[in-house]
């Protein structure tokens, strides 16, 4: 192998002169060309289901109406009626410690497998490749497997503890363990995504850098904490960025396992927000709507610290 | 075509990605082509059934009544919520099918969005069908539907559980005497009771016959007779009589507990009847005991056959054609032969407890079964919600059985304020 | 990365630990397959059967029968997907990464935002433009709305990893007469190779697994993804789980036989280019 990484040097910063923060101007234009796909499948894709979601947060839909098209607006009533619901304040929690608890457990789990698979062994790729097959089943199959390895009486994950001497726990009907029960089932589907991505990270990393931290003696862990974790930064905070936006939506796995509940002791916004919805044969689609956009707020301040943190890096 | 240059006009709009050419789709448009799938002789025909394809009896029912309307029928089955999604999303866009067999309790619902024809309007001869199934589809007297069929909850047993217990099946005629089987039952060693208890239409469709049989009705559901029977399925779980599976279990996994032949009894549905003959169980079936005896009012289940609103009026008429034909005397009885369901027209049913005895008690429950919606109409779905809700608080231990079902009615009063 | 003597000192036993990981890790597939072959009689059973110890193949030959034209379909949807989102993807995110115009910031955040509209809102809009373009019920009007879930992801991932190609790479393609487009194709795609595997994958995962789109869009379709073959286990008061749970397998078995001989491909095509330069 030559000096020059050819896979892709990741921020190949060692050595090199100060980066430039913007490439020359003249440039614009073309850029707009390379966009401009993009651009128009935004605009015709995405557009209408943005303007659909805000609209309906603004107006009073009841069933007749949604179908007639002429529910009247009713400015931000909606949205009060959500910050008046006693659900707001377990939703709120619920979705603050779902998001952290996945994220962190994710990350983690993750990052430790990417380093693990890094290393060339025998079977490695296939074992990572097997990784994804939890991506492959529908989420209705998945988190019926789950609620069912979680039943109170009949599930295996009970019988397994019970091997061990602690009774049964009702994972998925006690309002003590429903939240920890969805949590478990949504680092699972987590775990797959986050290897992923960072072991691609990992990839981009030079090996001479390694070898040269080997040559000075260098222990696994400071190599990992010297050049693993400061390189793997950017793709480390678009992986937990895009983490963090699908945690912040997840509605599936726990709409197929306990339904939010019992009672809202599982109730996520956006489980929230689905419920209100779809979730009843008459659908509340405005305060649905409204916590939609509570979401889509949440995700835009954790966006704008991105950027600032990103942002920060270059300059530095 | 109109429809093509229309099309293509709007291909071409979105293509350019021009914003205006976007929101041009929006809304309820009345040109955007409702009828373009069903044009030539085709009608457009859902139903909750994915589960049966055109080689069933059903799909061949279907294929029946097309050739003796003389046109072709697209049939499309969805899943049963789904289908109501699909329903309201088409009916906004102006693109509803002909004809929809919808899940009782939303027939209502649509019918006061302005989706549904009424029989009236389609010339539906509605005459013979038993009263307490055809007024869950009627709204301030007018009828939107027919129904095809009906089912509702009743006790499986299992007979060697009760036998080797020593209880006898007869003996269960009121709460206490349901109660007292139970904790002989659970005293040898075997199984109480399962049930539906999850947060969804299913627990409320479950604990009805309960809530009625306890004397009380949906106008309250805080009345001290209501609390007795969401105290009754707490007791039980309390006791150790029903498992604790029963907070998140539905109809179908409630029935897995039963199959595995440790319980002694099952709440469970008319459908069931062909997987209880399969399961090998010695079993039988007795109508839901109410407080103090005799039996309680189940809700009833089952689906209607009704026909959208469409801006073609000259469809009607072979709409109307082709449900007559599906509930014809004839294929009324095959249709509910093949579904597992009790006819919806009494002289249907003596036929059909010839053919089959063992629908005898089910045609029983039938009879003596209310429609959800009946009472309350649209407000039922806002008080079913709330039920169901209570139901999960109590059983789950967050709130007594008591203000479980105050905090639901109360809800329920401000959600029908609104 | 460690020297050769060392990785076959060591490759033993990072096997025997990967084995196991992955054991841990697929046990609720293995769960699937259980129950696929399990009786209705013994599916809630108290305690559980760790191995089909009756096993019925009910619903295999149910699959059999009825699902292998879902699988077609589900395969032509997932590459079909992929193909789109690269297309849009790959160039958005060099421009975004390394043209840097005006407004770029914008967009990345408006990219942001796309994604976090919840699905159902994306098929009900999906629904009204389908409908008005005659495309709803097809199976390339799927791809279209399953694109939306990768493309987004598809331009943020390929900005974060391109922005770390160095600048010298496009320096030198400019100096040796290359334009924009010739610099994109010839250099920064060749070395993009992760990110683009990152981004395929993702994209065919998803639009395999997709549900919403598949049951929105295409309900009445002609030819209809495995999601929605599934349907057909999933009557109105009874499931047939052994079908549901055999139609997952069988599903799955053709997609991880794909994700193992690709990723086998894509490894040794990595380290090709490597010693090619």
């Amino acid at each position: 192998m030559t000096a020059v990484p050819t896979t892709g040097g990741w921020r190949n910063r060692q050595g090199d002169g100060p980066r430039r923060r913007r490439t020359p101007s003249g440039t614009g234009v073309i850029a707009w060309c390379f966009l401009a796909p993009l651009v128009i499948y935004l605009v015709t894709f995405y557009a209408y289901p943005l303007y659909r979601n805000i609209e309906l947060s603004f107006k009073d839909y009841t069933v007749a109406s949604f179908v007639q098209g002429n529910a009247p607006f009713v400015g931000w009533d909606n949205f009060t009626e959500v910050f008046e619901s006693p659900t707001l304040g377990p939703a709120l929690r619920n979705t603050l410690v779902f998001t952290l608890a996945s994220l962190v457990f994710q990350y983690g789990i993750g990052l430790a497998l990417a380093v693990f698979f890094q290393k060339n062994f025998r079977l490695a790729g296939t074992l990572r490749a097997l990784f994804l097959v939890p991506w492959l089943l529908p989420l209705i199959v998945s988190g019926s497997v789950w609620s069912w390895m979680m039943n109170s009486e009949s599930g295996v994950v009970n019988a397994a503890l019970e091997a061990f001497g602690i009774g049964q726990i009702n994972w998925l009907t006690s309002p003590h363990w429903s939240l920890v029960a969805v949590i478990v089932a949504n680092i699972w589907i987590g775990v797959p995504f986050n290897l992923v991505l960072l072991y691609s990270g990992l990839q981009n990393i030079p090996p001479e850098l390694y070898e040269a931290a080997s040559l000075d003696g260098a222990s696994t862990w400071q190599q990992f904490r010297r050049i693993t974790f400061p390189l793997l930064r950017p793709v480390s905070a678009i992986t937990v960025l895009l983490g963090l936006v699908y945690t912040l939506k997840v509605f599936d796995i726990i709409w197929i396992m306990t339904r939010g509940g019992p009672g809202t002791s599982s109730t996520t916004l956006s489980t929230w927000s689905y419920e209100l919805g779809f979730g009843s044969l008459l659908p509340h689609f405005g305060p649905g709507a409204a916590v939609g956009n509570l979401l889509i707020v949440i995700a835009l301040v954790f966006g704008l610290i991105y950027i600032r943190v990103q942002k920060r890096q270059e300059e530095w | 075509m109109r429809h093509h240059t229309l099309r293509s006009a709007g291909a071409t709009a979105l293509a350019l990605g021009v914003l205006t050419g976007v929101t041009a789709c929006s809304g309820s448009d009345s040109d955007s082509g409702s009828d373009s799938d069903a044009s030539g002789g085709t009608f457009t025909f859902w139903d909750p059934y994915p589960q049966w394809d055109e080689d069933t009896a059903w799909g061949q029912q279907v294929e029946h009544c097309a050739e003796q309307t003389g046109v072709r029928i697209d049939r499309t089955g969805y899943d049963t919520s789904d289908l109501t999604t699909q329903a309201l999303l088409a009916g906004q866009q102006g693109n509803s099918p002909d004809i929809i067999v919808l899940d009782n309790p939303v027939v209502s619902t649509l019918a006061e969005a302005g989706l549904l024809s009424t029989t009236e309007d389609l010339g539906l001869d509605t005459s013979g069908f038993a009263e307490n199934l055809m007024a869950a589809g009627e709204i301030d007297g007018a009828s939107y539907g027919v129904p095809i069929g009906a089912n509702t909850t009743a006790l499986y047993y299992n007979a060697t559980v009760l036998a080797d217990a020593g209880v006898d099946p007869a003996s269960v005629t009121d709460w206490q005497s349901l109660t007292d089987a139970l904790e002989q039952v659970t005293a040898a060693g075997h199984k109480g009771i399962t049930f539906a208890g999850i947060g969804t239409e299913e627990g409320s469709f479950q604990f009805l016959p309960w809530l009625w049989g306890s004397g009380a009705d949906l106008h309250d559901i805080a009345s001290p007779e209501a609390v007795s029977a969401l105290e009754l399925w707490k007791g039980w779980l309390d006791d150790g009589y029903a498992p604790n599976s029963v907070i998140s279990n539905t109809q179908e996994v409630s029935w897995q507990e039963f199959a595995t032949g440790d319980y002694a009894f099952a709440q469970n549905g008319t459908w069931q009847l062909a997987a209880a003959d399969e399961s090998g169980i010695d079993y039988g079936v007795l109508t839901i005991p109410s407080a103090a005896g005799g039996p309680a009012p189940a809700a009833t289940g089952g689906e209607f056959v009704t026909a959208p609103v469409q801006t073609d009026t000259d469809r009607y008429e072979t709409t109307t054609q082709i449900i007559d034909c599906l509930v014809s005397a004839d294929n009324l009885l095959a249709t509910d032969t093949a579904l597992s369901y009790v006819a919806p027209i009494e002289d249907l049913r003596e036929q059909q407890v010839q053919d089959n005895p063992g629908l005898a008690p089910w045609v029983e429950a039938v009879s003596a079964a209310r429609g959800r919606t009946t009472d309350l109409g649209t407000d039922y779905p806002v008080i079913s919600e709330q039920l169901w809700n209570a139901v999960q608080n109590a059983l789950s231990g967050s709130q007594s059985p008591q203000d479980a079902l105050e905090a639901a009615q109360q809800a329920a009063e401000s959600g029908l304020g609104n | 990365m460690t020297t050769p003597t060392k990785k076959k000192r060591s490759s033993g036993w990072r096997t025997l630990v990967g084995v196991v990981l992955t054991a841990i890790m697929l046990f609720p597939v293995y769960w699937m397959v259980n129950v696929s072959l399990t009786r209705t009689q013994d599916m809630r059973k108290d305690p559980p059967n760790w191995f089909p110890v009756d096993p019925t193949f009910e619903g295999y030959t149910a699959v059999f029968d009825d699902q292998l034209p879902y699988l077609r379909t589900s395969l032509l949807i997932g590459f079909g997907t992929v193909a789109l989102t690269l297309l849009i993807a790959a160039p958005a995110g060099y421009a975004l990464a390394k043209l840097r115009p005006r407004g770029g910031g914008a967009l990345s955040f408006v990219l942001l935002i796309a994604q976090m509209i919840p699905g159902i809102i994306m098929a009900m809009g999906f629904y009204g433009i389908f409908l008005n373009l005659g495309i709803l019920n097809s199976w390339w009007g799927l791809i279209v709305a399953d694109s939306t879930i990768a493309v987004p992801f598809g331009v943020l991932i390929f900005t974060a990893f391109m922005a770390g190609i160095p600048q010298e790479l496009i320096s030198a393609a400019k100096i040796d007469g290359a334009g924009p487009w010739r610099t994109f194709r010839s250099v920064i795609l060749p070395v993009s190779r992760n990110a683009m595997v990152t981004v395929s994958l993702f994209a065919f995962l998803w639009a395999w697994s997709d549900f919403i789109f598949a049951s929105t869009l295409d309900g009445g379709g002609d030819s209809q993804p495995i999601t929605l073959g599934i349907y057909r286990y999933i009557g109105n008061n009874n499931q047939e789980w052994n079908s549901i749970m055999a139609t997952a397998v069988v599903a799955s078995v053709p997609a991880a036989v794909l994700l193992v001989v690709a990723q086998r491909y894509v490894a040794a095509g990595v380290t090709a280019g490597a010693v090619k330069n």
